[in-house]
C-alpha cells in the first residue's frame, strides 16, 4: 500500500517535469507558429495595407476571388510548378541514377559523393550569383553548351528569354541540391540486405533486371519520400528568383508565388491579399505533405 | 568467365567512372570558377574562352568585397551580424530541441502524444506563409531591425525536436534511474548525463541550424532596414544588384562568404551529411 502511494506521488512529480522540459517549445509553437498561420487566414479576410493606419475592412473571401481571377497570380502558379517540375524530375532520376553507379563502384566513392555534395554547402545566394556570370553572354554556360552542341559563338540569352530564364534558376537548383538526394538514395540503397542481390545473382539475373526487379522496387518508399520533400522544397524556392529579378532578370517567366508574395505584401504594402497567396500556397503544401503521409504509410518497407 | 564477359564488364565499369566524373565536372567547375575568378580583373573574367588559371593574382577584387560600393566597410560587420545570428540560433535551437525531445521521450505526463504531434504539425507550415503576420508581430513588439527579431523566430524547429525525441527514445533508462537513486536532481540529470550524451545528433541538428540561418535571405529581407544589421546574404544581393558589371569582386565577396561554411564542411563532413537527409523545416 505504502509503496503504491510513494510511486504514485513519484510518477507525478516526473510528470511535472516532463511539462517542464516541454512547456518553453509549447510557448514557442504557439506564438511563432499556430498564432501567425491564424492570423494570415485572419488578415486574408481583410482589405489591409500595411501603411495606412485607418481599420481594415473586411471583404471575406474578394482577396481569394480576386486572386482566382487574376492572371498575375495564375502566372505565379504556373511559374511556381513549372520550376517545381522541371527542377524535381530531372533531380530525381539523375540523383537515383547516380547514386546507382555509386554504389557499383569500389574506389573512389567517398570522392564522388563529397564533390556532389559541395555545392551544398554555400548559400543559395552565392550559388545564384555564381550562376549569374556563368549566364552571361559571354560566360561559361555559352561556353559550355556551344562546345558540347558544337554551334560557336551562339549566345543562348540565358537571362533574358522567358523559357531560357526558367531553365536558368532550374539549373542553379539542380546544381546546388543534387548532392544532397544522391546521399539520401545512397543511404537507401545501402539498406537493401545484401541477400537479396546474391539471390538474383545465383539465379543469373542482369544487371538492369537487378535494378528493375529488385532495387526500384524495394527503394520505391524511398523514391516517394525523396519526391515529395523535393517538391515541397521546390514550390518554396525563393533566393534564385529573387537575386536574378535584382540583377535584371525579366520578372514575370520566374515570378514563382513567394517572389509574389513578398512583392504584394512588403513591397506594394497589400498585407490582406499577400496574406490570402501565403494561405492558398500553405494549402497547396499541405496537400503534398498528405500525399506524403499517405503513400508513405501504405507501402512500408518489408524485406 | 570467358574473355567477352570480362571485357563488357571492364567497359561497363568505365563509362559509370566516366558518366560520375562528368557529373564531377558540372558540380565542381563553378566553385573553381568562383574562387579562380576572384583573383580575375573582370576584364579577364569575362574573356572567351575561359582561363583557369589567373595570370596575376588581382587583389583589389577582395578590397571592392569587403570596402563595399560606398566605401563603407559593412562587409565584416555583416558577416559578424551572420555568425552572431546563426550561432545563436544554433544555441537556443539545440537547448530547446534536447530539453523538449527529452521532455517527449523519458516522461509520461497526459497529453504528451497531442504535444507531440502539435509540434510536428509546425513542420507542415512553411516560413512564406506566415512570414507576413511575423513581421506584423515584430515591429509592433519593437523588434524589427535587430538581433532580437532575427533570432526569436528560429529558436526551435520542429524537426530538431523530433530528431532529439528519436534519439532519446533509445536512451537507456536504467542511466537516468541510477542517477535518480543517487539522488540527482532533474535538471542536472538532463545536462550532465542526457546532453553530453547525445553529442553526435547534437552536431548534426546544430550544423542543420546554422546554415539554415547562414543562408536565410527571405526574413531578414523582411525586418532589417539598416546597412548595420544586414546579414552576409543581404550584403550579396545588393553588392551583385549594384556591381553587376564588376565581376571579380562579386566572386570575392561570393568566395569570402563561403569560406567559414568550407572551413566547417571540411572538418564535420560527416555531420553535414548525416543531416542531408533531411531538410530543415524553416528556411528562407
Amino acid at each position: 500500500m505504502i509503496k503504491k502511494k510513494t510511486t504514485g506521488k513519484i510518477d507525478r512529480k516526473l510528470a511535472r517535469w516532463g511539462i517542464l522540459f516541454v512547456a518553453p517549445a509549447i510557448a514557442f509553437f504557439s506564438v511563432f507558429s499556430f498564432y501567425p498561420i491564424w492570423m494570415a487566414f485572419y488578415t486574408s479576410l481583410f482589405k489591409k495595407n500595411l501603411l495606412s493606419l485607418k481599420k481594415p475592412d473586411f471583404v471575406g473571401f474578394k482577396n481569394y476571388i480576386y486572386l482566382f481571377g487574376s492572371t498575375d497570380f495564375w502566372n505565379s502558379v504556373e511559374a511556381t510548378f513549372v520550376f517545381a517540375l522541371g527542377t524535381f524530375l530531372p533531380l530525381l532520376i539523375i540523383s537515383l541514377m547516380l547514386a546507382a553507379f555509386i554504389m557499383n563502384i569500389s574506389k573512389a566513392r567517398r570522392f564522388f559523393q563529397m564533390a556532389y555534395y559541395t555545392p551544398a554547402v554555400i548559400s543559395s545566394v552565392v550559388s545564384a550569383a555564381i550562376w549569374l556570370l556563368i549566364f552571361d553572354p559571354r560566360g561559361l554556360g555559352n561556353q559550355w553548351v556551344n562546345a558540347i552542341m558544337n554551334t560557336p559563338g551562339i549566345d543562348h540569352r540565358w537571362l533574358a528569354n522567358s523559357i531560357t530564364v526558367r531553365i536558368s534558376t532550374m539549373v542553379v537548383y539542380f546544381w546546388k541540391y543534387i548532392g544532397y538526394f544522391v546521399i539520401i538514395f545512397i543511404s537507401g540503397l545501402a539498406n537493401i540486405p545484401r541477400s537479396m542481390y546474391e539471390a538474383a545473382e545465383i539465379d543469373g539475373a542482369s544487371g538492369w533486371k537487378v535494378f528493375w526487379k529488385i532495387t526500384f522496387p524495394l527503394l520505391r518508399p524511398t523514391v516517394v519520400l525523396v519526391s515529395i520533400m523535393s517538391m515541397l522544397q521546390c514550390l518554396k524556392t525563393f533566393s534564385t528568383q529573387y537575386l536574378f529579378t535584382q540583377s535584371g532578370a525579366p520578372q514575370a517567366p520566374i515570378n514563382v508565388i513567394t517572389l509574389n508574395i513578398y512583392n504584394t505584401g512588403i513591397r506594394d504594402f497589400r498585407i490582406g491579399r499577400a496574406s490570402a497567396m501565403s494561405i492558398i500556397l500553405f494549402s497547396i503544401m499541405l496537400f503534398f505533405t498528405w500525399l506524403q503521409f499517405k503513400t508513405s504509410r501504405s507501402d512500408d518497407v518489408n524485406y | 568467365m570467358n574473355f567477352n564477359t570480362t571485357y563488357r564488364e571492364k567497359s561497363v565499369k568505365l563509362l559509370i567512372y566516366a558518366i560520375l566524373t562528368v557529373f564531377v565536372i558540372f558540380t565542381v567547375a563553378p566553385l573553381v570558377f568562383m574562387i579562380t575568378a576572384s583573383f580575375m580583373p573582370s576584364k579577364e573574367i569575362v574573356k572567351m574562352p575561359y582561363r583557369w588559371i589567373p595570370s596575376t593574382l588581382h587583389w583589389p577584387n577582395f578590397f571592392k568585397a569587403i570596402a563595399g560600393n560606398d566605401m563603407r566597410y559593412m562587409f565584416p560587420r555583416n558577416i559578424l551580424n551572420s555568425l552572431i545570428v546563426s550561432g545563436a540560433v544554433t544555441v537556443t535551437t539545440v537547448i530547446m530541441a534536447c530539453m523538449t525531445g527529452y521532455g517527449l521521450a523519458k516522461f509520461k505526463f497526459r497529453g504528451r502524444t497531442v504535444i507531440f504531434l502539435m509540434i510536428m504539425a509546425t513542420m507542415m507550415i512553411p516560413f512564406e506563409a506566415i512570414m507576413i503576420p511575423l513581421y506584423l508581430v515584430t515591429t509592433k513588439i519593437g523588434l524589427q531591425n535587430s538581433y532580437g527579431g532575427l533570432i526569436i523566430p528560429f529558436m526551435v524547429n520542429a524537426f530538431g525536436v523530433f530528431m532529439m525525441r528519436q534519439y532519446l527514445i533509445t536512451f537507456p533508462d536504467e542511466f537516468i534511474e541510477a542517477a535518480r537513486i543517487d539522488g540527482m536532481g532533474e535538471m542536472r540529470i538532463f545536462w550532465s548525463i542526457i546532453f553530453p550524451n547525445s553529442v553526435p545528433t547534437i552536431a548534426t541538428l546544430s550544423i542543420l541550424a546554422f546554415r539554415a540561418q547562414w543562408d536565410n535571405l527571405l526574413w531578414p529581407l523582411l525586418v532589417v532596414q539598416s546597412e548595420k544589421m544586414k546579414t552576409i546574404p543581404l550584403y550579396i544581393v545588393k553588392f551583385t544588384a549594384e556591381k553587376h558589371s564588376d565581376e571579380g569582386a562579386m566572386m570575392a565577396v561570393a568566395l569570402l562568404a563561403s569560406i567559414p561554411m568550407f572551413i566547417l564542411f571540411f572538418a564535420l563532413s560527416e555531420y553535414f551529411i548525416g543531416g542531408s537527409a533531411v531538410f530543415s523545416s524553416r528556411k528562407g
